[in-house]
This record gives structure tokens, sequence and C-alpha cells, in this order.
């Protein structure tokens, strides 16, 4: 039996208990926000600062000075970012080439050694990064590679196959083999069936692996300065030896152009991933 | 469209040979149902006709071309997919076209193929459709006019039914048995539901094991099964061993010397609640007392399990029978099935569920 009374003092009591996990929950979400957000706060003051001295907790003179600096068409930025994007798609390209085939063969069963090859694209990936590129650039410098456009796209390509192979393998065994089936028993060769009824189904799982590797390809840092520098300089490279030399605003502002083009295809990736190929995922 | 001939055929997955020695003839513009129990090696009949199963052995006519070692695309055997495996993104009229667009025929050509076919399945008007916004009978019918647009020699239909609700199921049955007539193609139909291959075929092939076991007329495979899987698989599930040993049956047969598999359908026996009569009819080939063990409600009659000894007889009734009440069975001379025993059914027998 629950008397008016108490029933009262039962609904104060919860009210109580519910303001203070609000309060303890507003808390934990405010210590989240400031650990996420924190460092990128700092980082966007710094890219419309033009001077903040040790002891202000603030910058003390605002401007876009420095980034009319960066988007100079003759600064080293616009050069950089120009290399980035062109590396970046002649990655994609180099990549694609080689998972479309690998990717397709992969998804069928029986595909001898199936396993042993998918695991060989994840080898670069089980030594220490920089073991393996310092041992490359020696291997280049015997080709002449060091220092050019097509060592570059090699070692990102290299770093990118390992997701595009895994993806396009997804993406192709989540195709139903019954559609490729029909096609031949309408009369469509093998490579009519390929282009026209395997690769569009496979498609989305294939933009998905593209962009992986176009943002790996951007954020490449240590392959492309064992390979490519001096002569080849990226955006990340370009963020490194600015924060070396202690130019914050320019390193705050490139570092906001990367994060452009991963905020962009996060979104794009959202709506290709679909969760029925997530689960082929290495089958 | 082509007469389809079938000559000693073996295939099968790897070394596990799943058909042996096929022999089957399907006359220019008929029918044929594939029957049999799932794992009897239709659909890999089917799909060694396509040639998505290699053959190992015998040879398959269409026409007059022997199509055995082509590559699927060279057959002009089409398929209609249990699954429908329609092209999720193409529309309608692109699935439908695309065997035309493959044989690099003419934009207009293929246009006025595609609506003609549409008219004839009765799909006008959704030729825009992405075929994901249809409904499962709509898709069969899609599935249906793709496979016919190259006017194929032979048309298989892989359980074509059999992802249809049981309504839809009725009505897309009778609209292909209309077009076969109408338009005379060649086919070979794939089931397991003996309704379905009574319904729509001119000849029904009993499968089993790999093996055809009867080909024949749907009246034929009922009134007269040559065996007793086919028998049993045609709804004739009540199944003695005569000689019985027990009082409660009596044969009156010509021949019931040796020892006999009896089969005969619920319908067939005719229940009563009198006791014996002294003399039976002269008709009656079969009588069985017993008592009601269960009776069940079937909608338009009862189907009564009777106990007689170690027997559990099925009849159908048209009335609901109190339990243990005391019944005779009799069943006509002509709805027995009687086959002479022998060792080669032996193995039959061990798989039956009503047998004991």
């Amino acid at each position: 039996m629950i008397y008016p009374q108490h029933k009262a003092l039962l609904d104060k009591f919860n009210i109580r208990s519910l303001r203070f996990s609000f309060w303890l929950q507003c808390v934990f979400i405010l210590l989240l926000a400031l650990a996420l957000f924190g460092p990128i706060m700092n980082l966007l003051i710094w890219t419309v600062t033009e001077s903040w001295y040790f002891p202000h907790a603030l910058p003390s003179q605002w401007g876009f000075k420095y980034w009319q600096q960066v988007f100079n068409p003759y600064s080293d930025v616009s050069g950089s970012l120009f290399t980035s994007l062109l590396i970046a798609v002649l990655t994609v390209v180099v990549c694609m080439i080689v998972s479309i085939p690998a990717g397709y063969a992969l998804s069928k069963r029986s595909m001898p050694l199936r396993i042993f090859w998918m695991l060989l694209f994840l080898i670069p990936q089980a030594f220490p990064n920089l073991t393996v590129y310092m041992n490359i650039a020696r291997l280049f410098y015997e080709f002449g590679l060091n220092g050019t456009l097509p060592g570059v796209i090699i070692v990102h390509s290299v770093h990118g196959l390992m997701f595009s192979i895994w993806i396009s393998v997804a993406a192709f065994s989540s195709t139903d083999p019954m559609l490729e089936r029909a096609s031949r028993n309408l009369g469509a060769g093998p490579f009519y069936t390929f282009f026209h009824i395997v690769l569009p189904q496979a498609a989305p799982g294939l933009i998905a692996s593209c962009i992986f590797v176009f943002l790996e390809s951007l954020d490449e840092f240590t392959g492309t300065f064992f390979v490519g520098s001096p002569n080849i300089s990226t955006l990340p490279l370009l963020l490194y030896t600015a924060s070396m030399e202690g130019n914050y605003q320019i390193a705050s502002i490139t570092a906001l152009i990367l994060l452009v083009p991963s905020i962009l295809f996060m979104v794009i990736i959202h709506k290709f991933m679909k969760p029925e190929m997530l689960s082929k995922l290495g089958k | 469209m082509a007469h389809l001939h079938i000559k000693n055929l073996q295939a099968g997955y790897g070394k596990k040979m799943i058909l042996d020695n096929i022999n089957l003839t399907v006359e220019q513009g008929e029918m044929i149902a594939l029957l049999g129990p799932s794992g009897c090696g239709k659909t890999t009949l089917l799909n060694a006709l396509c040639g998505f199963v290699p053959v190992s052995n015998g040879e398959i006519f269409a026409g007059n071309r022997a199509v055995s070692q082509l590559p699927a695309e060279k057959r002009n055997i089409t398929m209609v997919f249990q699954s429908y495996a329609l092209w999720p993104h193409m529309t309608v009229a692109q699935n439908i076209g695309y065997g035309l667009k493959v044989q690099k025929a003419k934009q207009a050509e293929i246009e006025s193929r595609v609506s003609e076919l549409l008219s004839i399945v009765k799909l006008e008007g959704l030729e825009n459709e992405k075929v994901t916004a249809l409904s499962g009978g709509q898709r069969q019918r899609v599935a249906l006019a793709r496979a016919l647009a190259i006017r194929p020699d032979v048309l298989v239909l892989d359980e074509p039914l059999s992802n249809l609700d049981a309504k839809v199921r009725l009505s897309v049955r009778h609209e292909i048995k209309a077009l076969q007539k109408q338009l005379g193609f060649t086919s070979l139909i794939v089931t397991h539901d003996q309704e379905e291959a009574l319904v729509m075929a001119d000849r029904i092939a009993v499968l089993n094991q790999g093996k055809i076991e009867q080909i024949g007329t749907p009246e034929e495979i009922y009134h007269h099964p040559s065996m007793p899987f086919v028998a049993d698989f045609m709804g004739a599930e009540n199944h003695i061993e005569w000689p019985t040993n027990d009082d409660a049956f009596s044969l009156n047969l010509s021949n019931h010397a040796t020892p006999l598999d009896i089969y005969f359908r619920s319908e067939n026996a005719v229940l009563s609640t009198q006791q014996p009569a002294s003399k039976d009819d002269f008709h009656t080939g079969l009588v069985i007392n017993g008592h009601v063990e269960q009776s069940v409600f079937f909608g338009n009659n009862y189907q009564i399990s009777v106990r007689c000894g170690k027997h559990t007889i099925q009849a159908d009734h048209d009335q609901n029978l109190p339990e243990n009440t005391p019944v005779t069975l009799r069943v006509p001379t002509d709805a027995l099935h009687a086959f002479t025993k022998n060792v080669e059914h032996a193995e039959h027998q061990k798989n039956h569920a009503v047998t004991v």
C-alpha cells in the first residue's frame, strides 16, 4: 500500500536522484567535449591569430593574414596541396587497377591459397612502419625512384592496397552469384557479365575503398618523408616543416585544409558502406 | 523453340556424381515437370542443362545442337531462377531487354520486344520501375519475360513458385500454364509440390537419388505408379506389407500369394463405424478393422488416424469421431497400388515415415 504522502515523498526523492544523475551526465559530456574539441579549438584559434605571446591566454592580434599567405598561388601550400591531391588520385587509380581484379578473384571460394593472398597484403603493416620505409627508400635508390612522383605513389599504394583489397573482397563477396549466372544464361560472356552486372553491384563498396585509399594517401607522412623528400612536398610534410619552424599559423591552416576532405568523405562513406558488406569483411 | 533430348546424362560436383544416367526427351511445345524430394538432383539437372554444372558423361541436344560442352552463354537454354535473380540496378525494361542488348539488337527492336513481353506477362506501364519496387508475383513475371525475350530453344524453371505466398502461387501457376499453351515453349519445370506438377505439366518425371523413376502423364503417375517410391511421393502414404500376420486385415486380390507392398491414399479408404458384414463387397480389395486414434480437422473433411495392431492408417471421413471408436476401413481394389516385394525395394522401405 502506498499512501499519497508517501508517494509525494517518493517523487521528490526520484527528482533529486534524477537531478543528481543529470548533472553528473552534464559534467561527463563537458569533459568528453573538452578532450575531443579542446585541441581542435586551440588549432582553430591559431588559424586566425596574427600574434600570440606566451603569458596571454588569448592571442593579442587576430586576423586572416596567414590565410592570404597560404592561399597565395605562389606559396608552398598551394603547390603542396596540388602535389598531395595528384598523388592521392593516382594512388587511388593504382590501387583500383590492382584490387578490382584481385578482389573479384579472391571473393571466389575456388581461388587457391585465398587466405594466404589476402594476408600477404597485410604484411607491410605487420612490421614497424619506419623499418619498412627505410628499406624501401634504400631499394628505390637503386632504381632511381627516390624523390620522384612514381616512387611516392608506389609507397602510398602499398599502404592503400591493404584497405582496398580487403574492402573489395568484401564488396564482391556480398554480390549475389545468381545474378552472374542469370547474365551468362541470357547469352552474355564472362567479361560482359563482369562489367554490366558484377561491377555495378560491387560499386558502392569499391567507392568506399577508393575514399579510404584517398584519405590514407592524403595523410601519409612516413613513407613520403623517406622516399619523396626533399623533391616531393605533400601537405603533411609541409605541416611537419612548418611546426618544426614554430610557424603554428601555417601548420594550423594546413591541418584545417587536411580536415576538409576527411570530414567530407566520412559522410560519403557513411552513405555507401552497407552493413551487409561489413559482415562479409574478411570472409 | 525446339525439342530437348537428354541422353545418358551424368553430372555432379567434383567426384560426387549427383545425376546418374538420365534419359529424357521433351517434345517441342511440351512442359515436363521434374518432381522429387529435396536433394534428389532435380535442380542439378537444370544447372547441368544451363551449363552451371559440368557434364561428365552423356549428351544434351537442344534441337539438333549438342550443347553439353558449350559454355553457358552459348546454349540458348534460359532459366527462371528460384530467387528470380533480377538485377537490382536495372529497371524492368532493362532487365527484360538485357539478352537482346547482349546480342547487339537495335534499340527500336529491343523496345518493341520488351513492350510485347510486358503485355504478355501483363505488366504494362511498369517498364521504368526499379525491380526492387515490385511485389513477388510481379518479379516472377519479369523473370519469366526476361527468359523468354531472347526466344530460347528451351525454357527451364527452377521452383518458380516457391517464393510466393499461397494465394499468389495459385494464380501464377495458372498464368504460366496458360502462357505455355499460348506461346508453346518447350519447358522443364522443377518442383517438389506434387499438386503443382499435376496441374502444370503435360508429363511428369519423378526423380529420386539422381535417377528418373517414372515418366508419364499426370494421370499415369497418379493412378499407376510403377514403384513404391512414386506411389508414396504422389500421396499414397498408407503403406502395409503383406502378409501382415494380423486378423484385422483381410486382402482380396487375385495374386496375393507373394509378399506385397501395398500403398493407398487416405481419400480412398472408406470408413464406416458399423461392424463388418459377414460378406464383403466384391470390389473391396482391402478391409481393415481398427480403432480411432486421432481425428484432425482439414476443412472439407476430417483426417482420421486408425490404429490397427502395429499399423496406423490415415483415412478421410466427413465427421469427427471420438477416440477409440471401433471402425472398419474398406479400400476398393483399383485404389490399391500393390508391388511385388523384392530386394531392390528394401531400401525404400527403411526410409518410410508412414510404415510400421
